[in-house]
């Protein structure tokens, strides 16, 4: 059951970029490919990057050489989108509010400077888990990504629960998905370009497919059922006393 | 090996992170019209802490031992101001956020600037209070915090704005009595 090539590997690879599909063509249906255009290009080019390798790997007239340049080539583009998702998601929650839009804009770009810094001294120290320099390459590429795309996100929600702003349901969903899928990948990630666990490495092949499962039905879940609204009070507290609001009204008026 | 076992206990903290994150926001939206709670702020006694008069004033009349000791006292007092008047930044935050979200169209400028005023503050308060920590270290250092009592006062007018539109009855105070 927990085998490469098991009829859960088969379903966990497949499902989840099936369901991907759908959930295209629904944001696609709702308008929300407007709102969201790098998250629909991202759905969209996962999708359509994980059918060609389930395809490649599955075809015996592909060789192993082949296989790994279309995932290392897919895993830069891949990496690359999801960083614009969360510089997409960023611009949302900040372009309402321009008392810090500026300067949310300069602590994400510096954040990121700083991970990728991060991130390259890790690959630095890692040792290749493999002689071949695609595979043993494209983990620790992963393991790069991963750092600096789970560093982004756990400063955007540290961010929005700092100036206490709202998420909308939508960015909240799509938020929570990658943040989810980037920090266990992360982890896999991590221990694969370690070199770590090399006879279960189908273990953490199955983690991953499960955690992109959950991801994706978490963004359809967030993404299609209707919008909740806050109910957080939206009356000012109150004080009846008219003393001090006059008083301090006149004291402003004088200013 | 050792780099691996960092990266994922970095992975499973910001798991966590995320989770607790989502877990509060999901309260947030169950819980019913939670009170928000705001500290009346004594301005004028902010304003004398950070006075740089009255620190002048005690530092020619005071020994350099006690006048340390008297500045770090002060400096306490006005980070605890100033933590309170971000803490009542945050909630207007969110009462600007929830009138915004009411649609009301006749609140919804007024909501606004609330908003962007009290986000401001927010951001001056995190700038104030690293100098008044830096200050407590250094107590010899010139600082100034009073652009966030500054601030703080049109806010309030922001907030009395938004509290006179959605009750004229029923006053708003952010600034104590005294």
């Amino acid at each position: 059951m927990l085998q490469a090539h098991s009829f859960l590997w088969h379903y966990l690879w497949l499902a989840p970029h099936i369901l991907q599909v759908g959930l295209a063509i629904f944001i696609w249906r709702r308008g929300l490919h407007r709102v969201f255009p790098v998250f629909f290009s991202y759905l969209i080019f996962e999708a359509a990057e994980e059918f060609t390798l389930y395809a490649l790997d599955l075809s015996p007239s592909v060789s192993g050489e082949t296989f790994w340049r279309v995932f290392f080539v897919g895993l830069v583009v891949e990496g690359l989108l999801k960083i614009a998702v969360i510089g997409e998601l960023f611009a949302k929650l900040l372009k309402p509010w321009p008392a810090i839009a500026k300067i949310g804009g300069r602590l994400i770009t510096g954040m990121g400077a700083a991970l990728v810094l991060v991130a390259t001294i890790a690959a630095a120290l890692v040792s290749p888990d493999n002689t071949h320099v695609l595979i043993s390459g494209s983990h620790i590429l992963q393991q790069t990504f991963y750092i600096v795309e789970s560093g982004l996100l756990i400063f955007l929600f540290g961010f929005v629960a700092y100036f206490k702003l709202n998420w909308t349901q939508q960015t909240f969903g799509v938020a929570l998905g990658i943040g989810l899928l980037c920090c266990e990948h992360l982890a896999t990630w991590a221990v694969m370009a370690s070199g770590a666990m090399l006879d279960q490495r189908h273990l953490l092949d199955l983690l991953n497919m499960a955690t992109y499962h959950l991801c994706v039905l978490i963004w359809f879940y967030y993404l299609l059922l209707p919008q909740k609204a806050a109910t957080k009070s939206a009356v000012l507290p109150a004080e009846n006393n008219l003393e001090i609001w006059n008083r301090e009204l006149e004291r402003l008026l004088q200013q | 090996m050792s780099l691996a076992i960092l990266l994922v206990a970095a992975a499973v903290v910001g798991l966590a992170i995320i989770f607790r994150l989502a877990a509060a926001r999901s309260l947030q939206l169950r819980r019913q019209n939670p009170p928000a709670v705001i500290c009346p702020v004594d301005l004028e006694a902010f304003r004398n802490l950070m006075d740089p008069r009255e620190d002048r004033y005690l530092r020619r009349h005071l020994r350099a031992r006690q006048f340390r000791s008297v500045r770090r006292e002060r400096l306490r007092a006005a980070a605890a101001y100033v933590r309170v008047v971000a803490g009542n930044a945050s909630v207007l935050v969110q009462v600007g956020q929830a009138a915004i979200a009411a649609g009301d169209p006749r609140l919804s400028g007024a909501a606004h600037e609330l908003v962007n005023s009290a986000l401001l503050l927010r951001r001056n308060t995190t700038v104030a209070l690293a100098r008044i920590y830096f200050a407590i270290a250094w107590p010899y250092s010139e600082f100034a915090a009073a652009p966030v009592a500054d601030r703080y006062e049109r806010l309030s007018g922001a907030a009395m704005l938004l509290g006179r539109l959605q009750n004229p009855a029923a006053p708003v105070r952010l600034l104590a009595q005294g």
